[in-house]
């Protein structure tokens, strides 16, 4: 957005990018399901199934399990939501489209991080029942781990723009991007990427071994929000990614923003396969790769990245 | 009321959410289901709006599937498929009652429910709790204690060891009989401190009870059940135990994430013939990479030495114990068998123990020609020595507490998973004992 666009836009526009892009992870996660399964890949049916799909979650009557916590419940998915489209505000469009570009973006986009926690932990808390509570308790011990990774992939990130504006950061990759110049930070960026919004191989919250953990108990609109909200994490982070690593609107050609796009679109295909492609770690396995890998790797990015600019 | 008939019509069109509970003799007509692209295999009740109901449910199981049933979200309905359980059929009275083609009344069934034609299924049980709250506070959490015993019929959490040496929180729950990653009719009785399984009991194999409706062997194991009492050609069991094998890998890959990966074993498994082992090799070198076999399931649920000694079947052979009643069969010998063998008896090793062998029962399949194998009262079943008294399931499930303890509840699924168990095939050998003690 341009500075001086109105706030209601610049909400509106967020809302709308979220709006699609979690169509497009929808379809996204239909096709390569497809190709994977050697299922046939029908067009029409793949671009229709999300809307379908919704629309019979949105017929749904449900009234919960045993004493739930019906504002937890509700608030969880909304809590989601609202800060994958806080993460996505921050990520420009271009040198001068962008929904917000506070001097701290890099700190309000790890502080929406930190709060992904509350969601899942709320929405495996509200329904009053065993499985959930599970899921919930299991993400607080995955989100301890790879917060710290997570945000020191990112910061590296904020050392050549030597700012914390989201804006800055894709304006210092204007002759090298960050993929290359600090080649650790994306598939680490990546790799935790998935564990912040739970999918593929670090679904462990909701993983199938939990009978779908902290979604068990969902039907109707709650489960069509939760899905939503988790895929609408997932962009998000594809779209940081892409603006934190792969040059955000730079690149010749096309406009910066269909750089933008086609930048975060490959990266959520990249997150999307693996769920597809790669099976459940071990909570165990994650946590001790997360301190006595990541970490690491994600300190000596930050050094090598320092002594650069020295 | 337009937006809603708008959501209906779209809805119609959209793949049915089925909670499926494959009863005896239906394990892999409903496993055939999740290739159907008109119905979507769903993990929980919640997330259904059909329940299917397949084959032969035992009286006792009766109860909880009405649970399930009642979990559904409206509008729902049930699909019984197959004739085995018409006394329990009729404690579902809105039920639809299919003997051939589920998939298409499914369909039409669900159309129904959402154009009004069809009322949404009532309730079997009354919609009361369990016990009454009588709690002080709020949340009737039982007034003064939040730790300890069961007040109101609730199990709360109490104080227990855990591995650390601290005393935590430890809570009973019971996981089954319709839990989507167990066979159907296994249940447990769990401990859990937070994600570790303090201790594991295993409830009785409900299919062995009396009254339980007569068991038929399954498609897939019927050619090993006639190989006890006839000759069958080498063949023929061979390519069925490929399959079975290849069957249970595509669930496995299901419990590990992994539902795409899992429609495509599915598929590959009811197109492999004699002497198709190089694709079952060549999924082998794509698990690779999946990193199924390293750190989802290395170090996971290991039964060596002494515990696999006298176990049988892919279980003991990949912990190396040469057991395979095979061996001693002159027409196996023939045809230079000799059991495949891994070492370290993890999750990991039982999953390359069993592709291993579903490409070497390939390669038999196609060399064995017209070859039979002589009945000799044991037949080794994709699971294990078969005999009139015993089968693999019925000297793996002891093995279950001790194993599962200490475990995280992840690695305690994959470690069932991986043990590939069969409450049917248990209950059809323990129905021979009895007729034989009968008669």
């Amino acid at each position: 957005m341009r500075p001086d666009a109105s706030p209601l836009v610049a909400a509106l526009a967020v809302g709308g990018v979220l709006l699609v892009g979690v169509y497009l992870v929808a379809v996204l996660d239909r096709v390569v399901g497809a190709v994977v399964a050697g299922a046939p890949v029908r067009v029409g049916g793949l671009l229709a199934g999300p809307v379908r799909a919704a629309a019979l979650l949105l017929v749904q009557r449900y009234r919960g399990t045993e004493r739930f916590d019906a504002p937890g419940w509700a608030l969880a998915p909304a809590l989601l939501l609202g800060l994958a489209a806080v993460a996505l505000g921050l990520v420009p469009l271009g040198p001068d489209l962008v929904a917000a570009d506070p001097a701290t973006g890099f700190v309000v986009f790890s502080a929406a991080i930190a709060f992904v926690m509350i969601a899942v932990f709320l929405h495996g808390w509200s329904p009053n029942a065993v499985f959930p509570l599970h899921g919930a308790y299991r993400y607080a011990a995955q989100a301890l781990s790879f917060q710290i990774p997570f945000l020191l992939a990112m910061l590296a990130t904020a050392l050549p723009a030597e700012s914390l504006s989201i804006v800055e950061i894709v304006r210092a990759q204007a002759s090298i991007w960050n993929v290359v110049r600090q080649p650790l930070g994306l598939p680490l960026y990546l790799v935790v990427g998935l564990a912040v919004s739970f999918w593929g191989p670090l679904n462990l919250p909701d993983g199938a071994d939990l009978a779908e953990g902290t979604s068990a108990e969902d039907a109707g609109v709650a489960r069509l929000l939760w899905q939503a909200a988790r895929a609408a994490m997932l962009v998000a982070v594809a779209a940081m990614g892409a603006a934190g690593f792969l040059g955000g609107w730079w690149g010749p050609w096309l406009p910066g923003p269909v750089w933008v796009l086609v930048k975060s679109v490959a990266l959520l295909v990249v997150l999307v396969a693996a769920g597809h492609l790669l099976a459940r770690i071990r909570i165990e396995r994650f946590v001790v790769v997360a301190w006595a890998v990541l970490i690491p790797l994600a300190l000596l990015n930050v050094f090598i990245a320092g002594a650069v600019l020295l | 009321m337009r937006l809603h008939d708008a959501l209906r019509w779209l809805a119609a069109d959209a793949p049915v959410p089925v909670f499926a509970v494959a009863g005896a003799g239906a394990r892999e007509a409903v496993q055939r289901l999740r290739l159907s692209e008109e119905l979507r295999l769903v993990d929980t009740p919640r997330a259904g709006s059909v329940l299917l109901v397949a084959g032969g449910i035992p009286e006792s199981l009766a109860e909880p599937l009405a649970r399930v049933h009642d979990a559904l979200p409206h509008p729902r309905c049930t699909v019984w498929w197959g004739p085995e359980s018409e006394g329990i059929v009729a404690r579902f009275p809105d039920s639809v009652l299919v003997h051939d083609d589920p998939v298409g009344a499914i369909v039409s069934a669900h159309r129904d429910l959402l154009a009004g034609r069809r009322r949404s299924d009532p309730p079997i049980l009354p919609d009361a709790d369990p016990a009454p709250w009588r709690g002080v506070g709020p949340y009737g959490q039982g007034g003064s204690g939040m730790t300890g015993g069961i007040p109101y019929g609730r199990p709360m959490a109490e104080l227990g060891p855990d591995r650390d040496g601290l005393r935590l929180d430890v809570l009973p729950v019971t996981v089954g009989p319709f839990f989507p990653r167990f066979p159907v009719g296994l249940a447990l009785d769990v401990t859990l401190a937070g994600d570790v399984v303090v201790d594991a009991t295993v409830h009785p194999n409900p299919f062995v009870a009396d009254g339980s409706p007569p068991l038929a062997a399954r498609p897939g194991l019927a050619a090993f059940v006639r190989a006890l009492a006839e000759p069958v050609r080498v063949a023929e069991l061979e390519l069925a135990r490929a399959r079975e094998h290849l069957r249970w890998l595509a669930d496995a890959l299901v419990a590990h994430g992994l539902p795409s990966l899992g429609s495509r074993v599915l598929r590959l498994a009811a197109r492999v013939g004699p002497g198709d082992g190089a694709s079952v090799r060549d999924l082998a070198r794509t698990l690779g990479w999946t990193q199924v076999l390293r750190w989802s399931t290395a170090g996971v649920g290991r039964v060596a030495g002494e515990d696999a000694r006298g176990i049988g079947g892919p279980v003991a052979r990949a912990a190396g114990a040469a057991e395979d009643a095979r061996a001693e069969d002159p027409a196996y010998r023939a045809l230079g068998f000799a059991p495949v063998l891994h070492r370290g008896g993890d999750a990991a090793d039982r999953w390359r123990q069993r592709l291993a062998e579903a490409a070497q029962s390939l390669d038999l399949a196609a060399r064995a020609g017209d070859r039979r194998a002589e009945p000799r009262g044991r037949v080794e079943s994709p699971r294990g020595l078969l005999t009139p008294e015993s089968a693999a399931t019925t000297r793996l499930l002891p093995l279950l507490p001790p194993l599962l303890a200490g475990q995280e509840w992840g690695d305690a699924v994959a470690t069932l998973v991986s043990l590939d168990l069969d409450l049917e095939e248990a209950a059809l050998v323990a129905r021979q004992v009895a007729g034989a003690v009968v008669g």
